[in-house]
């Protein structure tokens, strides 16, 4: 269990991290989500104590990262593939974990063969590494020694997709044994298919958390994305009943709920090709929530 | 699951803490584990050995003694010790490891211990080598001829050789911790320990006020009766080397202690 308590970490003038506060449940996949530069990493590190909290603080299974002796046994830890010697092979980067852990080296071939690195690629160095591979060579680090919380930043950031289903049934089967798993990721496809929690954050502060239902069940209905054999009669129909139209892509993008818009069509006898609500799910959720904090303006119907 | 405490609580006691001597090996490892480090540590030994078999075959036969031959090796080892000693330390800043060293001991003071301890055994180690590669030029010495001494002077062993390497080894440390990068800290040290001692010897040249004042604020030049003369420094001698030691070494190494216990790793 994580219990992360009012956490804030200031840079001068700069809050990086803003009285965040959430629990990431053992037994449960918790995501944590949100777009680039929104303060994912810098709560990691506050957890794992490579950063000093300016207020709050963060407990790992009821104690505080510094207190728990030899911490490699219980929180299993991945905040940055790429940050080992460029110069060590993968092989050599497990032992060293595994001898200060103090595990037998037999741990390092069973990690290996868990990750399908194969013999030859673990005598490579991690300079010749792919993205992928590094990933891979750093969730084996972080189950080197058989930790009961995996903290993970980006993992699947660089696996292939066979990778990425690999990676999601690893962690569900960590957490329905009793594991608690947070990962983060700026990425939500990938977040919606693993975690069981979510925890959405823009720019340090949280926007919004709970299960992926519970998210949804709060987002209004109230556009319909619809394509029609006769998009032109139909938006003026639309518009005839008040209804805001304007053009996405092939269709049209409508502020009405779907069940008006096709009876609009059904009174007009158009058919129609394809309608559904606009609300893209999670996605729309997420652009919404953290609209302030994104770096980039999204045109009109870019979202269907 | 390795706990077996309340579902999502951590038992503390449910194991020690990794023991010193684990850390301090681990960091050993670390220091010999890449090509840059294996190969730095292997040319300091082959330097030693190419310097002593040169010495052997061009020396006055009356000047190959083992203990000639010792002092030569402690030269040369102190210029090049405290390089991998930097390459150790720095090399969690550079190569960004340290991120996973600090996550598997936050306790940052006894990765600084481990480090200290791991620092000490590899200079030890060369030490040995370099003592090994003295014995083989005096065996040449005496193929070409001379009749050495082999009796050691104590003090040419513990001030000439032991001390003023780990000396080399500590600043290396001070560098390595204040500047966290590698580079920097390898061209740091050489302006420290080559152009420090040039630029003070050219203004001690020209000027007889700033000769007498040399040895108390500069280190390299306070260390010299260390490697000179019946080496043994006489009392205002050591005290030159306490007072250029705390400015060059004493100093240098707890403002480096400190800033490796604050600093983010990134």
């Amino acid at each position: 269990m994580i219990e992360v308590e009012g956490l804030t970490r200031k840079y001068g003038a700069f809050t990086a991290v803003d009285d965040v506060s959430f629990v990431a449940e053992p037994g449960r996949v918790t995501g944590f989500l949100g777009p680039n530069g929104a303060g994912k990493t810098t709560t990691m590190r506050v957890m794992v104590g490579l950063t000093p909290a300016t207020h709050g603080r963060v407990t790992i299974g009821g104690h505080l990262y510094s207190d728990i002796p030899n911490p490699g046994l219980h929180v299993g830890v991945l905040l940055d593939a790429s940050a080992q010697h460029a110069g060590r092979t993968g092989r050599e980067i497990l032992t060293l974990g595994a001898t200060t852990m103090g595990l037998p080296k037999s741990r390092v071939d069973e990690m290996l063969a868990l990750v399908s690195l194969s013999d030859t690629e673990a005598k490579r160095r991690l300079r010749n590494y792919s993205l992928g591979m590094k990933q891979r060579l750093g969730i084996a680090h972080a189950l080197l020694g058989d930790p009961s919380v995996l903290i993970l930043d980006e993992p699947a950031n660089g696996l292939d997709p066979a990778g990425i289903r690999w990676m999601r049934g690893l962690l569900k089967g960590y957490a329905e044994r009793g594991g608690t798993v947070l990962l983060s990721s700026h990425l939500l496809h990938e977040v919606e298919i693993i975690a069981d929690e979510m925890i959405l954050i823009g720019r340090g502060k949280i926007v919004a958390q709970g299960s992926k239902e519970s998210l949804l069940a709060d987002a209004d209905h109230s556009s319909t994305l619809v394509t029609s054999l006769d998009n032109d009669l139909l938006g003026k129909a639309l518009q005839h009943k008040g209804y805001g139209v304007a053009a996405a892509g092939t269709g049209l993008r409508v502020e009405a709920a779907p069940v008006d818009v096709g009876r609009v069509a059904a009174d007009n006898t158009i058919v129609l090709t394809d309608l559904r609500s606009a609300d893209g799910g999670l996605e729309d959720l997420f652009l919404a929530l953290t609209s302030e904090t994104q770096r980039d303006v999204l045109p009109e119907g870019a979202q269907a | 699951m390795s706990s077996t405490a309340a579902l999502g609580q951590i038992d503390i006691n449910a194991n020690p803490p990794v023991p010193m001597s684990r850390l301090a090996q681990v960091e050993v490892r670390k220091a010999l584990d890449t090509r840059a480090g294996r190969w730095f540590a292997a040319s300091i030994i082959g330097l030693v050995l190419v310097v002593e078999v040169i010495y052997a075959l061009v020396a006055d036969d009356a000047d190959k003694n083992y203990g000639d031959f010792l002092s030569i090796a402690g030269g040369v080892l102190g210029y090049f010790l405290p390089i991998l000693i930097i390459m150790l330390v720095t090399s969690e800043a550079s190569q960004r490891n340290g991120l996973v060293t600090f996550t598997l001991e936050p306790r940052r003071p006894r990765v600084v211990v481990a480090k200290f301890v791991a620092g000490i055994v590899l200079a030890v180690a060369v030490m040995i080598m370099g003592a090994a590669m003295a014995l083989i030029g005096t065996f040449i010495g005496i193929a070409s001829g001379a009749s050495p001494e082999w009796s050691v002077d104590g003090n040419l062993f513990f001030n000439g050789f032991v001390l003023a390497n780990v000396i080399g080894v500590f600043v290396g440390f001070a560098i390595a911790m204040l500047l966290m990068n590698t580079p920097a800290a390898i061209v740091g040290y050489f302006a420290y320990s080559l152009i420090l001692p040039i630029a003070v010897g050219i203004l001690s040249a020209l000027s007889s006020g700033f000769e007498k004042v040399a040895p108390w604020i500069e280190f390299n030049t306070a260390q010299t009766p260390l490697f000179m003369g019946d080496y043994q420094p006489s009392g205002e001698e050591w005290a030159q080397i306490a007072v250029s030691g705390t400015i060059w070494l004493i100093i240098p190494l707890v403002l480096g202690i400190m800033r490796l216990l604050r600093i983010e790793f990134k």
